[in-house]
């Protein structure tokens, strides 16, 4: 099996995103939570890291040899908040692979935890607005 | 500068949702761009063998988990940190329940640690800790 833990700081490209109110507004209306057009729900933070960091879901499957049908499954979710996000802010966005561990367990067999982070600051602003740390794990079978 | 009171052991409010709404998976996976059918199209699901009800998105239910904090915390700008792990799905229909209870505080610090975690129909969907601040 290859080892992936070489991945630690790779840096992703990063970028900025602009949060559309429209899409803060039916975020948490989708939740049925009541929209807001002055703050965003701060739950926002998974996808404005996301769309910042500059990087697909299928970007970090080919980095780590995976398609849609391995199994991958999330792990663990942190977020670190400094403010709160506003609709139609625009966050600037730096994001890099934290490592790539292989673990194994009865239930689940051998797979790898892969963890990047994306530090989220708003354009303009000094101080960060959120730190987003997602762990994301990857099934392994022998001979991978 | 006032502290709130917040004592070790306290529960929190509950936060439910009676009934996951298959509707607005819909909204969330076009929001999300995830083309994953599961959570619009119950064929899919059960050709998978996971049953005839779609799956709610996890970013969805940490919304729920992350609502559920902010309330007792009093406002979106209390939250300091949310650690999730996600432990297992939530299906439309289930009954999404978030529990939670005040674990630390730091008076000095002024913040307050929670642990706190969701069930699905009874089952563990989220588990997880969280930091807010409890001082203005």
């Amino acid at each position: 099996m290859s080892d992936y833990a070489h991945l630690a700081g790779h840096r992703f490209p990063g970028g900025t995103y602009t949060l559309p109110p429209w899409l803060s507004w039916l975020w948490a209306d989708a939740a049925k939570l009541e929209p807001d057009w002055a703050v965003a729900h701060q739950g926002l933070a998974y996808l404005v890291a996301l769309r910042g960091a500059g990087v697909s879901i299928q970007d970090i499957f080919d980095l780590m040899d995976a398609t849609a049908d391995s199994g991958v499954v999330f792990g663990e979710f942190q977020v670190d908040y400094h403010g709160v996000l506003r609709p139609g802010a625009t966050y600037e966005c730096e994001a890099d692979v934290v490592e790539v561990e292989r673990k194994s367990g009865k239930r689940a067999g051998v797979f790898d935890k892969f963890t990047f982070q994306v530090k989220v600051r708003e354009a303009g602003a000094e101080g960060l607005t959120l730190v987003c740390t997602n762990s994301w794990i990857f099934p392994r079978v022998e001979g991978e | 500068m006032a502290t709130r009171e917040v004592q070790v052991g306290q529960q929190l409010a509950p936060f439910v949702i009676e009934s996951v709404d298959p509707e607005p998976m819909k909204t969330m996976a076009a929001i999300l761009q995830d083309p994953n059918p599961i959570h619009f199209d119950p064929a899919s699901t059960q050709a998978l063998g996971m049953g005839d009800k779609t799956v709610n998105q996890g970013p969805t239910n940490v919304t729920w988990l992350t609502e559920f904090v902010q309330r007792f915390a009093g406002g979106p700008d209390r939250l300091v940190t949310i650690k999730i792990r996600f432990l297992g799905n939530v299906f439309s229909g289930d009954r999404f329940e978030c529990t939670g209870t005040v674990t630390a505080v730091h008076a000095e610090a002024g913040t307050a640690e929670l642990e706190v975690g969701a069930t699905s129909d009874g089952r563990p969907a989220l588990g997880g800790t969280a930091v807010i601040k409890i001082r203005d």
